[in-house]
């Protein structure tokens, strides 16, 4: 019987791909949002996980930034 | 200049929506057939000169004989338009057949324009009469100056030196669409309104127009009237003086609200006042075909990223100042710099790449206009590669199949989700898929039917 599961489908570069894989290895056991690895630029996540990878893809983002002070 | 374009078509398209009465009275006017005729696309224009001199209809199998296979889009493009502005009126005879002919008002008034060239009901007032007329040069000084003023007053309503005298509701009624104003909080401007700043100053002139004009009747003004005047200001010359006398009522309303946007200058003598159209005004209908006057270009982009801005204005400082680091504002110059942080911020407030990017080559100092390419590559590149890196991971919303049963079924979901475009992924080895939500509804009744 054919098996349908819900989520959100990721397609992204290879470094984000593994960026998102190691998120999900940090977070606690029941908190962890990759439901398969699709092959190595797609993932298929739970929808909980979305705002998790928003916010920790911008903060990686802003570790790499520096203003001139005005 | 795509942009001035859309917000045209935008305008006719609000004139096509007239009831098909006002519209024949619109029609009236040559001048409005002849403003409707420069908008009209190519062939469109072609088919109304043609058929400008032929009284009888035309079946519609013959006018498809004058396009090639390949203009038949075209073709049918052009003979919505003119349907849909009532220009070509469709007669259906007993054979079912279809056949255009020119709206007869329309024809007897462009007809009168063809020969008789455009006689304005008003003339010139003599020079001794109207005293002393600004130069041509005053008169953009003031047009521009004028226009800016209220764009200021529209993004800062607080902080402008100098209040135009728009009455408060009118304000708010342009500023709707552009600010968003929540409790307790400065009003922002909205992403629409970052775009707006953004635009050429034909495209923005249409924009208010078109604001104005469907806001006319709440306030008791009917909107034909309003889009004939306005058309028919357009026809006026460029610097001459005008009597106030041969507007009517509402019209002269109109002017007043017409002068604070800088489109005319109102004068007044010892007893009569006059007023006198800028190229702003003159612009109106110029703008609606596809040619726009350049006006002077005042940034000079380094590839070093920085930004040295020869202007005096406030404005163009405000502008600026959405995407970029302004270092130094000096009396003649504003020198900025195109930072990361900078560009984060405008996209953050709704402004994409590709606007900046044709902000500044629309506007690059003629030094360096004739360089090609005006703005340099790098930077050009670098802002768009800033706003790929917002967007480096894509969140689809999805539906993910496994444990098919055989591989007969596995294809046929395949190509059932690739037929409706929602075939996200597939991996034939172990015969999984991956679906988008919107087609999974329908996968699921597909399978099941498949089954039995």
């Amino acid at each position: 019987m054919v098996n349908a599961t819900k989520g959100v489908f990721i397609s992204c570069d290879i470094p984000m791909a593994q960026f998102i894989i190691t998120l999900n290895a940090q977070q606690p056991a029941n908190r962890k949002f990759i439901i398969h690895v699709l092959d190595n630029t797609h993932l298929f996540i739970q929808p909980d996980g979305v705002g998790t990878i928003r916010t920790k893809i911008q903060e990686f983002r802003d570790q790499n930034t520096y203003e001139k002070p005005p | 200049m795509p942009q001035v374009k859309i917000i045209a078509r935008n305008f006719m398209d609000m004139v096509a929506s007239l009831p098909a009465v006002k519209l024949d009275k619109l029609y009236e006017s040559p001048f409005i057939c002849e403003a409707i005729v420069r908008s009209l696309p190519p062939l469109a224009k072609k088919y109304a000169l043609q058929m400008m001199y032929i009284d009888r209809p035309v079946p519609a199998k013959a006018m498809d004989e004058w396009v090639l296979i390949d203009g038949v889009s075209k073709h049918n493009v052009a003979i919505d338009r003119l349907v849909q502005l009532r220009v070509f009126v469709e007669t259906v005879d007993r054979k079912k057949e279809v056949s255009y002919q020119l709206n007869p008002t329309f024809q007897e008034s462009l007809q009168n324009q063809l020969v008789h060239g455009g006689v304005l009901s008003r003339e010139p007032m003599p020079s001794n009469t109207a005293g002393r007329i600004p130069s041509l040069e005053e008169l953009e000084a003031y047009a521009l100056n004028q226009w800016e003023c209220f764009l200021l007053h529209l993004i800062n309503s607080i902080q402008s030196e100098k209040l135009t005298n728009f009455s408060s509701s009118m304000m708010k009624i342009f500023q709707s669409g552009l600010l968003s104003q929540r409790e307790k909080e400065a009003p922002k401007l909205t992403e629409k309104g970052f775009q707006f700043l953004l635009m050429d100053t034909n495209a923005q002139l249409w924009y208010i127009m078109r604001e104005y004009i469907s806001n006319a009747e709440a306030r008791n003004v009917d909107p034909a009237d309003l889009i004939s005047f306005l058309l028919e200001l357009s026809f006026h010359e460029l610097g001459q003086a005008y009597n106030v006398n041969t507007l009517t009522e509402f019209q002269k309303h109109t002017i007043k609200d017409l002068a604070d946007l800088g489109l005319v200058k109102l004068q007044q003598g010892m007893k009569d006042s006059w007023f006198i159209p800028t190229k702003l005004a003159t612009n109106l209908s110029v703008s609606l075909s596809d040619v726009s006057t350049r006006k002077q270009g005042f940034m000079v982009v380094e590839t070093n990223f920085r930004l040295y801005a020869y202007s005096s204005s406030k404005l163009h400082c405000e502008i600026l100042r959405l995407f970029s680091r302004i270092e130094y504002v000096l009396p003649n110059l504003v020198v900025g710099a195109i930072t990361k942080e900078s560009l984060y911020n405008a996209f953050g407030n709704g402004i994409t790449a590709e606007q900046i990017v044709s902000f500044l080559q629309q506007n690059a100092h003629p030094r360096v206009a004739n360089r090609i390419p005006s703005v340099p590559e790098n930077v050009t590149d670098q802002i768009r590669l800033w706003e790929a890196d917002l967007n480096r991971v894509e969140f689809t919303s999805a539906h993910f199949y496994d444990e098919f049963p055989s591989r007969d079924l596995f294809e046929t979901a395949c190509d059932y989700a690739r037929e409706h475009g929602g075939l996200l992924w597939e991996d034939s080895k172990k015969m999984r898929l991956v679906v988008k939500t919107e087609v999974h509804v329908h996968m699921r009744e597909h399978i099941r039917q498949q089954k039995y």
